[in-house]
């Protein structure tokens, strides 16, 4: 298959940026640089993406990916403001495997061992399929995409099914309003204690369960 | 002579790593927000494969360029209603961690 060694290297640069930005993600404390190490991490994704012919869907990636949601987890993490860390002590006795430093030595063995026990497997099926990179000229562009998804619109089920995301989109746009609704403080109070658990005999808290001053209720 | 990088198998194995990745970051992290992080970086190695098959395997057809924005649709909804939920349980609790998530019937502390 003969590609040019200008696109193996750039190939091989966007890889190496995407895996050590995606790394980052997961690995800073901080929200707001974590959320900005997502958005570096797009950028070289998109780069992958129109080497692999799809521009249009290189474009998308930067403008709705990096451009619109991303710019939402900034937001809302900025309206909260956590501090940095914060959110990443569990609670005493709740302790996960993966927390600490030692936890991200033993995460980063586990999803270390995983990769190479899929890996050689990946390697053998993609190797198995005969492979036939794209020389449609035009393909990935606006043009086709457009053409594929809105051509025959009678007949076509990407048009339908392209249709139905909108309505998604309405339902998400309900949901987030009603989560969002601001409910006073008496409401909130009395929704809780009109709970039907809360008629339910607690069982007393064992002496080595960390949450138990929490369940002492009257 | 550059060994041929730019293949199916490399470009799975990349998807698979990113999945992995954001695996690792579902498990450890205890705030929500970076939970939604960890799992948009996951979506992302998903899209990078759906893209890599279309090009190297299927043809003349775009059908995985619409998944991709079939994806993100879904991504950009369940951003939104994942954040609105974590407004409200900062706005209720002052809290955003799983394990108070986890402890939602109890009273507010």
């Amino acid at each position: 298959m003969p590609v040019s060694p200008l696109v193996e290297f750039i190939f091989a640069l966007s890889a190496v940026a995407i895996l050590i930005s995606s790394l980052a993600v997961v690995l800073i404390k901080n929200p707001v640089r974590a959320t900005l190490m997502l958005i570096v991490s797009f950028l070289p994704t998109s780069l992958v993406y129109i080497l692999l012919q799809a521009s249009f869907v290189g474009i998308l990636q930067i403008l709705v990916y990096a451009g619109a949601i991303m710019m939402l987890f900034t937001f809302v993490i900025m309206m909260i403001n956590p501090s940095p860390g914060e959110g990443d002590a569990p609670m005493a006795g709740n302790d996960s495997a993966f927390s600490g430093l030692r936890g991200a030595l033993f995460g980063l063995l586990v999803v270390g061992a995983a990769g190479a026990c899929i890996l050689p497997l990946v390697y053998h099926a993609a190797g198995e399929v005969a492979v036939q990179p794209i020389t449609k000229p035009g393909y990935g562009g606006l043009d086709s995409i457009a053409k594929l998804l809105f051509e025959d619109p009678a007949n076509n089920p990407l048009t339908v099914s392209f249709e139905l995301i909108s309505f998604l989109i309405l339902v998400g746009v309900i949901a987030a309003l009603n989560f969002s609704r601001r409910k006073s403080a008496q409401a909130i109070a009395e929704a809780i204690a009109s709970r039907p658990t809360e008629a339910l005999p607690v069982v007393p808290p064992r002496e080595t369960a960390a949450p138990s001053a929490l369940l002492d209720r009257k | 002579m550059m060994p041929h990088l730019f293949t199916l198998p490399n470009c799975l194995a990349l998807s698979l790593l990113l999945v992995l990745i954001g695996a690792f970051g579902v498990f450890r992290r205890h705030s929500l927000i970076m939970v939604l992080l960890s799992i948009e970086v996951m979506l992302n190695g998903v899209n990078l494969s759906l893209v890599s098959f279309n090009y190297f395997r299927w043809g003349t057809s775009e059908t995985s360029h619409y998944l991709y924005m079939l994806s993100i649709g879904v991504a950009a909804v369940e951003a939104a209603v994942g954040l609105s939920m974590i407004i409200v349980l900062f706005r209720n609790y002052n809290d955003i961690t799983r394990d108070r998530v986890a402890r939602l019937g109890e009273r507010a502390t």
